[in-house]
């Protein structure tokens, strides 16, 4: 395996909430003093504060870097933010591994943040990130854009809904063992086929939940982490991006809307790094897939299965923190709580969590080898990770 | 040494009312300016790359995948396949209410799909509606009477029921 650059070495939280009555900074600072705190270090002894945030009308906070970056101890240091959408955190994380593998510091203080419960007009904001020219006109939002793939998936693969919310139900299930999960009732595949139509073939319970939280973590050089302190090394990233328009994929000889072809070339070059043949290699797994259908987009492009073999899959166990093989979302995932800004960031850090054996209740056995993957715009941006514990 | 000062404590969160009702002019650009005149003369048009020879539509002035300039406008036919839809459900500010079915259709001649929305479907069990539309039917382009230079100036209309 090769040789790890960077390790993270602390994590803090702040619980996912579909709303919190804290101010932003005032979140940022609790997120960050617990992750500082997990890392046994200071906030002097940071280089680099890297923060995260998407996208601002959401939050109603134009460039919130102003006020958020100051509360995560960014005065006298080198400093930015990112934003691309949903991979916003893990885009925030890479940049500060970039920085630390450039040698402009030994560790780094990466946080990304979520506030969309400000926002009384959610629908309307979410079709504001689509192209005003062409698509807004549509009605496009988050939600039907991930129907759309939906849709997709049974017309060629043959998924069901009922395979579907089978997805759901073990995320739920999972979530139940996580305090920092916003839902944590076990809702059951016959409530998930029940619950409210959003948007063909899309039910609420096939979606996540509006939420609010701040993720933080500490990432140093891999040459000083070590010691009494766990850390989780990271052997392999990538990360790749495709075209914005989604009609221009269907019909893709090298790559259809469903087939996530940025998501299989993130996972090949990230697995070739790590020295793994697939997800398969992996004890724990988290998704970034804010629905149960775009979590059986990923299978394929992790190597889980062939992309016609989803169905089939998703018909066993597969991904329960009691089967024998890999466990998925062991923190019950996007569906259980997926403040924007912050989730694929959140997808590291529960990883990072497992292989240190710092996850609670929610700790899969052994854990040593974990795999987070991060997904934005559209399914435009996609990212890997490898983790291991040492 | 002076004595700290008493604060209250558990005061109620205090919430501020916010506003961010913003006005915007966008420019479509050359290519998306054409595109919406030729839809006044009732044609779809596409842009073509010269490189990878795929016809982009609604036309870009640019292929991504290749990053080089589309030198050449093609018509493309009113016709096309439904490849993959959903069905709206809630209502939203200048849309017609819901149940809309949206939808991206390859239309015939063309390498890239065009969202709209689609219409002629029998939306009274919303089920048996999506489960029809996942066999990719056919459907054909509808203008509307007065093109105002917008995609809704035109959807479409599954064919089945068009006749």
């Amino acid at each position: 395996m090769r040789a790890a650059e960077t390790a993270i070495i602390g994590v803090g939280q702040t619980p996912y909430r579909r709303r919190h009555e804290g101010s932003t900074p005032e979140l940022v600072q609790s997120a960050v003093r617990e992750a500082l705190d997990h890392a046994g270090v200071s906030h002097r002894d940071i280089d680099i504060v890297v923060g995260g945030f998407a996208p601002d009308a959401l939050a109603g906070e134009n460039s919130p870097d102003k006020r958020f970056l100051p509360a995560a101890g960014a005065v006298g240091k080198w400093s930015l933010r990112i934003n691309t959408g949903g991979t916003t955190g893990i885009a925030a994380a890479y940049a500060a591994m970039d920085l630390l593998e450039a040698g402009h510091g030994d560790l780094a203080l990466v946080v990304a943040v979520e506030r969309m419960a400000q926002a009384r007009s959610v629908p309307a904001i979410f079709n504001s990130i689509f192209d005003p020219i062409y698509e807004r006109d549509t009605g496009l939002s988050t939600i039907s854009m991930a129907a759309l793939r939906a849709s997709r998936m049974m017309a060629r693969w043959g998924y069901t809904r009922e395979q579907w919310a089978g997805i759901a139900e073990r995320n739920f299930s999972h979530a139940t063992r996580n305090p920092l999960a916003q839902i944590r009732t076990d809702y059951s595949r016959e409530d998930v086929l029940t619950s409210r139509m959003l948007s063909w073939p899309v039910r609420q319970l096939d979606a996540c939940p509006v939420s609010e939280g701040v993720c933080a973590m500490v990432i140093s050089r891999a040459e000083l982490a070590g010691g009494p302190r766990p850390s989780a090394h990271v052997r392999g990233r990538a990360t790749f991006s495709d075209s914005y328009n989604m009609g221009d994929r269907i019909n893709r000889p090298d790559g259809d809307l469903v087939e996530l072809q940025t998501l299989r070339l993130a996972a090949e070059r990230a697995f070739t790094m790590a020295g793994i043949g697939s997800a398969k290699d992996a004890d724990v797994v988290e998704i970034h897939a804010p629905f149960d259908s775009a979590e059986a987009m990923a299978y394929a492009p992790l190597g889980f299965c062939a992309a016609q073999d989803g169905p089939e899959l998703v018909s066993t166990r597969f991904g329960h923190r009691d089967d024998s093989g890999v466990t998925v979302n062991p923190s019950g995932g996007p569906q259980a709580a997926n403040p924007v800004g912050a989730t694929a960031l959140i997808r590291l850090a529960e990883c990072a969590l497992q292989v240190m054996n710092a996850a609670g209740d929610r700790q899969v056995p052994d854990a040593s080898l974990a795999v987070a993957t991060g997904q934005g715009g559209s399914t435009q941006f996609s990212t890997c990770t490898v983790l291991s514990a040492d | 040494m002076t004595e700290p000062t008493a604060v209250t404590n558990a005061v109620e969160p205090l919430t501020i009312e916010g506003h961010w009702n913003f006005d915007y002019t966008y420019y479509a650009g050359e290519a998306a300016s054409r595109f919406f005149a030729e839809l006044r003369n009732r044609r779809i048009m596409g842009s073509v790359c010269p490189e990878c020879h795929r016809v982009l539509v609604p036309a870009r002035g640019f292929c991504d995948a290749c990053f080089v300039a589309t030198d050449d406008w093609v018509q493309v036919s009113d016709h096309g396949t439904l490849e993959t839809f959903t069905i709206l459900t809630s209502s939203f500010p200048g849309l017609p209410e819901p149940p809309l079915v949206v939808g991206y259709v390859m239309l015939d001649g063309a390498t890239s799909a065009v969202l709209n929305f689609v219409s002629g479907i029998d939306l009274s069990d919303l089920d048996a509606a999506g489960m029809s539309l996942l066999g990719k039917p056919r459907v054909t382009v509808r203008f509307k009477e007065a093109c105002e230079g917008r995609i809704t100036d035109f959807s479409f209309i599954l064919d089945e029921s068009a006749s």
